[in-house]
Formats: C-alpha cells, structure tokens, sequence
C-alpha cells in the first residue's frame, strides 16, 4: 500500500511517509530486514516495501538530477554496506523514461490512454460512469512505466496498490509471538478497495495541498487460490469498477498463451472479461518491437558511454521478445562483465596484465557466447504442428564422411527443419502424455494416402511411449526421478517416432489440430461402466455377481434384444441413469478445450 | 428373471454339467477339512454356479441371504490414507468381493478386508462346524502382482480364521506361490453335447417345443459357453416362438460390429480407413467391451477371411500386441497398431499376389 509522487514533485515526501505509516502499520516492520538487499533488486515497478519508500523517492529524484552524484549517493547513503552496488546499479531503473517520447510503447496506444486520463481528469466527478482502465500486456511491455509517464506529464499523482510481500510460515510464528495479527493480503485488498470507493484517495495529509488530480494504479493483484478467493476478489474488482470516482488502472499481465493451461493464468483472464463487461475500458500493449527496443538500447549505450556494436544491440532486441526490461537488463550484463572483472582485479593485479588476460575470454566467446536470449516458449500447438508436418531438407546436404556411419536405405531420413525434437518438447512444457494423446488422434491425418506401412510404424512406436507411460503408474510417486526421465523417454519416443515413420510427409497444408478424442471415450467407458456396476447386482438376484466383462459382452447385448422383458428387470436404476448421462454429456459439449484437459487428467489418475 | 438365474443350480447335487467335482467338492466339504480353493477355468463355464453351491453345501441356506453392501475401507498407505471404495456381496458366513475393481490399490483391499474379517470372528455357539468365514474373491488373474504378493501373506497369516475361494478365467495369471496354497479346481468349458443337454432340460422346464437340432445349433454358436448358451436360448424364445428348425440365433451387436470393423479392413488399407477403424474401435471401448476380447474377435474375423499364407504372421502380430497391450495403459494404441501392421501386411500380399 504505497503511495508515490511523480518525480518533479520533492515536497510532498514527508507526506507519503506519514500516509504509509498509517494505512499499512501492520506489516511494516516484518519488511524492515529486507530493506538492504532489496536496493540491488530494485525494478521498474516501484518498490513493495512500505516503509522504504521515502528514502526509494530520494534516492530516485536525485538520480535524475545527475547520475554520477548518484551513483556515489546511493552507494553511501541507501545501502552503505554494500559497496559494489553503485555499479550494479539496474540500468532498468536508471534510464526509466521520463518523458512521453522515451517510451517505448508504441505512440498510438500511448495516445490512446493519454487521452483517457486527461478526459477524466479535467471532467468533474461524475461525467463519466467508468473509471478503470484495464491494461494487459505481457510481461515488460512497459505498462507501468506508460502510466506513471503520463501521469507525470498531466501532473497526477499515482496512488497505488502495490501487493505487500506474502508473509512466511516462519515469520508469522515469529510475528504471532510478538503479538502482531496476520491478514490476509486478500483482505487488505479489500479495505483498500472499499476505502478508495468512499473515500477517495485524498486522505487527510492531502487535504492542505492543491494537488486534486490522481490516478489510482492497481499493479499486483493479491493471489487468489480456489474459487471462493477468487470470486471474492472478482467482486472486490467488479464494485471497485462500478462506483470508484477516481480514474483507475488496472494492470494484467498476460502470460502468453503458453502457460494458459495454467489455473492461475485462466482466472486473470477470466478476471479481466469480468471487468471489461462490467464497463472498464481495456487498452492491450504489444510486444514492444525490435526496432523502438534497439532505440532505447543506443540510448543507454550512450549515456553511459558504452560501445556495444550494433550487432550485438540487435541480438539483444531480437532476443528479448519484447520485453524492454528484459533487453535493458541483459544489455547491462553484457557490459559489465568484462568492465566488473577489470574494476576487481584493479586492486590485485597490474594493469597491464589483466587487460590482456581478462579481454581474451570475451573476445574469443564473442561469435557464439552470447546469451542474451531468454527461454524461447512454444505453444503446445504449435510444436505439435512442428511435430505433425514434419519439415525436412528437400535434399540431404550431409555427405557421408567416414566418421559417420552408414545406415541402410529404409531408415535414413532427411535432416530436419527444426531443433531437435527434446528441446521443442522442453519449450513446450507439456506433459508427455498429452503430447502423445495429441500425436496418437492427429498423426494419422499427415500421412500420405498409400503409406499404410508408415501408418504402422507410427502407431508401434506411439504403442512403445504408452508402455513407457504405463512403467510410471506402478512407481506412484516414490520415484519422481526415475518417473520424469520414463516421461521424457516416453515423450521423445513418441515424437521421433512420429518423426521418423512419417517418412514421405505431405506437403504442408492447413489441419486442424483435434484435441484426442480418447479422453473421450475414457470418459464415457468409465461412466458405462458405473452404470453396469450399479446393474450387476440387481441382474444377478443377488446371488452372486459377475465380471464386468461378462456384463459388457453377454447382458447388455442381451438385454437389449430382449427388449421389455429385460426392462422389466432392470427399469428402475435405469431411468435415473439416463437423466444423469442426459446430464454430463451437455457438460461435455460446453467444456472448453482446457477444462478438458484437466478433468481428463483426473479421471486418468483415478481411473 | 431371466432363465440363467432362474435354471442356475442352488445344490452341489443339482449340478448337471461338472457333476463329478461337484460330487467331490461335496466329500470335501462334508470331512470338515476345507483348504483354500483356487478355480480356475473359462467363462460361462459354471465356476460361480460351483462356488455358490459349494457355500450352500457349507452354510445351509443362509449363505443365499446376502446383502449387497458398498463399503469404504480407509487404508493407511505410508504417508496419507486412502479411501477405497468397494461393492461387497456378504451373507452370515461369506464375503464376495471383487478386489480388482479397486484398480492399482487392490492390493490394499485384499489384506484390509481379510483382517477386518479376522478380527469379526463368527462365534462359533454349537462347537460343530464353522469357527472360519469363506472369503470369495473374483478376478484373481486381474489382481496385481503387488496385491497378489500380500494376499499369499494374509492367507496364511489368517489361515485359522477363514477360507479363500479365489476364482478366476486362467491360472497362469496367478502367482504359483497362490496356486501352491490352494487346492486347484479346474472347470472346462462344457462340452456342446452337455450345452445342448442343459438347454434341452430348460426347454423341457418351461414346457417348449424344440425342434431337433435346435440346441445343438444354439450350443454350437456359443462357443462352448453355457451362460452365453442359455442366454441366446431366452432371446430367440422371446423372438420366436414357437421355434422352427431354420431360425437365426442372434448374435451379440458388438460381435457384429466387430466383424464389420474386419471387413472394413479387408477392403481399403490407408492411413484413412484405419482413423475410421479406430473411430469403431473407440465405439466398442465406450461399450465397456474388453479390449483383450476386441482384439481376439478381430483376429478371429480377419483370420476366417484370410489367405492361408498369412495367417501364421497375422497370429504372430495379434499376440505380440496383445503382450504389449498387457504392459501398457492405452489400449487403443495397441490394438490400432496390430490393424495398422494388419493392413500393411495385407497390402505387400495384394501387390504380390496381384500386382
């Protein structure tokens, strides 16, 4: 619960210490040990830490002023025990922009909320029925950077709700001890929100300033963990929409669809429709691009009278993905390190020496060292789609030196157009069985219409990952290392051998990707078979009862020709379970692609 | 009720079809020294109908008032506890369970259940006989060898206690440690002369007219299974009565489709056709029909329209995907494997054989 001014403001500091003392006195001084470290991880979102805040807001309006000064400044005063950190000092927060035309986000989308901002600030209270603005985005596009900017630049102050750091088992026991009540984040959340609703943000150190305008930014939403949470935290958000007078910002940031399978992932989403149909605008940020990123690059390059070759500039702006705040960090890692091991080896060594002995390593690596990049991620779909067309070199560019060994006609295969298959499957991070269900109701839709003889090879090889699927169910959970390596083995089986038996691909054109329709049929066995369970004893008269097998071969089929007779006998337990059957399979149509995965994988656990 | 219950016999001495281990059984039974009993034998071959009778031959007619009870067992397992939930059919003296329906914790169900019974010990007020419970578990062949192991423990740990009559389709699913701890039964499949024997009696029974060769038409369609036997019995009398000569026996629906499935087969070979195949196959599989009889039916239909030649391969596939459909989960990958070999076989015979 944070309260921060823009830059150009230096007055009102002592306010903001005064305000976060009052509004969040209960979990002030468990953050206070954290303090020191937390100066070196700062970021570009402000600091979570209450207390801190007034030294953060010096300490960041000097930085302004004169970045030399500064860089001593916080060295001394801030974290005087740590020396070495006026160097590491984040470039992600020295260059933050300032002004409008340092961001990096694109002009339009900045316009865009701009615009919104300033209509509703000049408007008096109650002009306009919504007030919040969503903002997605995924991670470092700069969506707070965007809106602190033009707050600034319309003169607002930004009043925030900034998650407090998430108490410890440890600390609570500690705190509890000492007397101190636990709240939930959840519920200070709440306060915070119905407290903006009445009030308004003009609490009482305010009131003597002529400071009116200020822009409400919720940045971290507390995290939610079951329904009940999280439905409260929808309410929460929903009332803050229908009756806040303050102009509002809500920031999501969107994972990619990558993670969308994740539970926590699908409840901001749902959130954030939640929202928008409430009447909260919604302004979605891109990806920053290559070029706006290599911009604010030569920028910072030079300011700090860095020479990073435009190559290099470009590596690190493809890399990141757009993620500016990526590129900035990795951009000052690349410049550090060979400036870090001069500065340290400084004290030790004659200078002579280590230049020579310290470039060396760089300049060697320098081709293909260079890790700039971040994990790439896949979507599942996409490295089945990898998988399933199968592009290969139309010729074999590889000639056979006498290293290589040779292999027979029949199984040698063009190289492929495409990673190594493992590491596709790592970038993908799905699970093996879901990606050999997948491979196992597509493939057969990639091959050629002749290939029969592929057709088996695929399902043998598809037949051999299921083994290795089924090796991992006796272990339970006793082995879990032992059971993710199976997984893995099990998952590149498949997927080279869906590599390797497609061995005359079609040529690339559009498929559907089906999600397996096994999951299905596991379904619906398991709900025939509850049926028949719930049979077997009424038709057997109690005397004994039989295998499920001879109720699915023998009765059922029976029963059926014998029509009224066998009705007769099982009537009762019947019609109720046509309603229920009537029931689930309306479920089964309305449940979206993810939902069905999860519960598949339930019911394959249970089964 | 239908007539395979209603003509079941309830007494040892009532048994037509295994009459002389029914009568040894009976010796057994009555010199008060009963071992643990393992039958064995395949289905619709008359093992429940022996047990049941067996259990009457011990108890008296109590052992036919049985109540059909769901029970949840809260078993320790390690670190948490599991519920598992069970339907047990249980009279005074007898516990009928089917431990495999537990899935991969039935080897938590079985020791579970034969100590809970242990522990309620029927008081044994005349002296004579009893002073043990009978504990019948179906489906030992299913057991895994986990459950297996710690049922051969529990058996004799409790042996004072009570009695296992396990029964199950084949014998070489049961470990030997079980098999040596129990007297072994064996129950053939009847013959079709006795099939016919027993339907003629049922006729007879209900007072029908058959015409000659009728049963033995019925017994020879149902593949020496007389609870299959009896069962087509009933439906062609409620199809057509009174029964002529020339009559059709109904055959099972999935039986059909299956034989439809084959010819699917045998006409086209594609990666195509085999996505419909597999599309059939799933059909079946939500039917609850045992993947394993899937398959056997398969080769069975294939097979009957297959070229000499190649039916040494195909039987040497169909048994191949079968093992590694008994160590995998899916079964559809296998058995669509086995198809997808089937078709490529078939095809090179095509092209060799017509070009």
């Amino acid at each position: 619960m944070s309260k921060r001014n823009n830059v150009v403001l230096l007055s009102s500091d002592d306010d903001d210490g005064s305000i976060n003392r009052s509004l969040s006195s209960n979990h002030c001084y468990k953050t206070k040990p954290k303090l020191k470290n937390s100066t070196t991880s700062r970021r570009l979102k402000k600091p979570r830490l209450s207390t801190s805040q007034t030294r953060f807001s010096i300490l960041h309006q000097i930085n302004l002023l004169d970045e030399d000064f500064n860089e001593m400044f916080t060295g001394s005063k801030v974290s005087p025990d740590t020396q070495r950190s006026s160097t590491l000092e984040q470039w992600v927060d020295k260059y933050k922009p300032c002004s409008l035309e340092e961001l990096a986000v694109h002009k339009k989308k900045v316009e865009e909320v701009k615009s919104w901002f300033e209509e509703r600030l000049k408007a008096s209270k109650g002009v306009y029925k919504n007030n919040v603005l969503v903002i997605s985005g995924q991670a470092g596009v700069g969506k707070s950077a965007a809106i602190h900017v033009i707050a600034s630049h319309l003169g607002a102050a930004v009043c925030g709700w900034n998650t407090p750091t998430p108490v410890l088992w440890q600390e609570h026991l500690y705190n509890s001890g000492a007397g101190a009540q636990y709240t939930s984040k959840l519920d200070e959340f709440e306060n915070f929100v119905e407290r903006i609703r009445k009030y308004g943000i003009i609490s009482t150190s305010f009131t003597g300033e002529s400071k009116p305008s200020a822009i409400l930014l919720i940045d971290d939403l507390p995290m939610t963990n079951g329904k009940a949470a999280f439905g409260r935290l929808k309410d929460c958000l929903q009332l803050l929409v229908y009756s806040t007078q303050i102009p509002t910002a809500i920031l999501f940031t969107d994972y990619g669809n990558t993670d969308s399978a994740d539970y926590n992932a699908r409840c901001l989403e749902e959130l954030q429709l939640s929202l928008e149909s409430s009447g909260a605008c919604k302004v979605a940020f891109n990806p920053i691009t290559t070029n706006s990123i290599k911009k604010t690059l030569f920028r910072i390059c030079q300011m700090e009278h860095r020479d990073v070759s435009a190559d290099h500039v470009d590596n690190i702006a493809k890399a990141s993905g757009g993620d500016i705040r990526h590129a900035i960090t990795s951009l000052q890692f690349f410049c550090l390190k060979p400036n870090q091991v001069h500065s340290l080896s400084l004290f030790t060594h004659s200078p002579g020496v280590l230049k020579d002995e310290c470039n060396k390593p760089v300049r060697s690596n320098d081709g293909y060292y260079l890790h700039y990049g971040r994990d790439e991620t896949l979507s599942l779909f996409h490295a089945l789609g990898k998988f399933l067309h199968n592009k290969r070199e139309t010729q074999s560019s590889i000639e056979y030196d006498q290293d290589s060994f040779l292999i027979q006609e029949r199984f040698s295969r063009l190289p492929l157009k495409m990673d190594v298959p493992e590491k596709i499957l790592c970038q993908s991070h799905a699970q093996p069985g879901l990606v050999t269900g997948f491979l196992h109701e597509n493939v057969l839709d990639f091959l050629d219409d002749e290939a029969i003889d592929d057709a088996w090879t695929l399902s043998s090889y598809l037949g051999d990952a299921d083994i290795l699927l089924a090796k991992l169910r006796g272990m339970l959970s006793s082995d879990s290392d032992t059971g993710s390596v199976l997984q893995s083995a099990a998952a590149s089986v498949a997927v080279r051998g869906v590599l390797f038996g497609n061995s005359q691909p079609l040529s690339s054109r559009w498929h559907t990707i089906r999600r397996p329709q096994l999951w299905h049929v596991e379904k619906a066995s398991l709900h025939k078979k509850n049926e028949m369970l719930r049979l077997r004893f009424p038709a057997c008269k109690c005397l004994s009862s039989y295998h499920i097998s001879v109720m699915a071969t023998e009765y059922m089929p029976i029963s059926k020709l014998l029509g009224n007779r066998a009705c007769g006998v099982y009537h009762e337990p019947h019609q109720e379970l046509l309603k229920n059957m009537d029931m689930e399979d309306v479920g089964f149509d309305q449940m979206s692609l993810y939902e069905q995965l999860e519960t598949s994988d339930d019911d394959i656990e249970d089964w | 009720m239908l007539w395979v219950d209603k003509y079941r016999p309830k007494t040892l001495d009532h048994v037509m079809v295994h009459d002389l281990i029914a009568q040894n059984l009976k010796k057994l039974v009555t010199e008060q020294d009963c071992p643990h009993l393992l039958f064995y034998g395949p289905s619709g071959s008359g093992k429940k109908t022996l047990i049941m009778a067996l259990l009457r031959q011990m108890f008296g007619p109590g052992a036919e008032k049985v109540k059909v009870e769901n029970r949840t067992w809260k078993v320790d397992a390690g670190s948490r506890s599991i519920d598992i939930e069970l339907t047990t059919l249980q009279s005074a003296n007898h516990t009928e369970i089917s431990p495999s329906d537990a899935g991969f914790q039935d080897r938590y169900v079985v020791q579970e259940i034969i100590k809970d019974m242990a522990k309620n010990r029927p008081i044994d007020t005349k002296g004579k006989k009893g002073g043990f419970k009978v504990l019948v578990l179906n489906d030992v062949d299913k057991l895994s060898r986990e459950a297996q192991h710690s049922l051969r423990r529990t058996m004799e740990k409790y042996s004072a206690y009570c009695r296992l009559i396990l029964c199950c389709n084949s014998s070489s699913r049961v470990t030997e440690a079980i098999r040596s701890r129990c007297l072994n039964v064996r129950i053939n499949a009847p013959s079709e002369e006795q099939i016919a024997d027993v339907l003629e009696f049922i006729g007879k029974k209900e007072g029908l007219q058959l015409p000659s060769g009728f049963a033995a038409r019925i017994a020879e369609k149902s593949n020496r299974n007389l609870r299959r036997a009896i069962l087509s019995f009933e439906t062609c009398r409620v199809q057509q009565y009174p029964f002529t000569s020339k009559q059709a026996i109904p055959p099972m629906d999935w039986e059909e489709y299956i034989s439809e499935i084959a010819s699917d087969i045998m006409k086209e070979q594609s990666p195509k056709r085999l996505f419909q195949v597999r599309g059939k196959l799933y059909e079946l599989l939500i039917n609850c029909i045992p993947p394993e009889i899937i398959l056997k039916r398969l080769v069975y239909e294939l097979l009957r329209k297959l070229d000499d030649e190649l039916k040494h391969e195909v039987c040497h596939w169909a048994s191949y995907y079968e093992h590694r459909m008994r160590l995998g989960q899916k079964a559809i990958f296998h058995i669509e494997a086995f198809v997808a070999k089937f078709m490529s076989v078939y095809k090179s015979f095509l092209i060799a054989t017509f070009g």
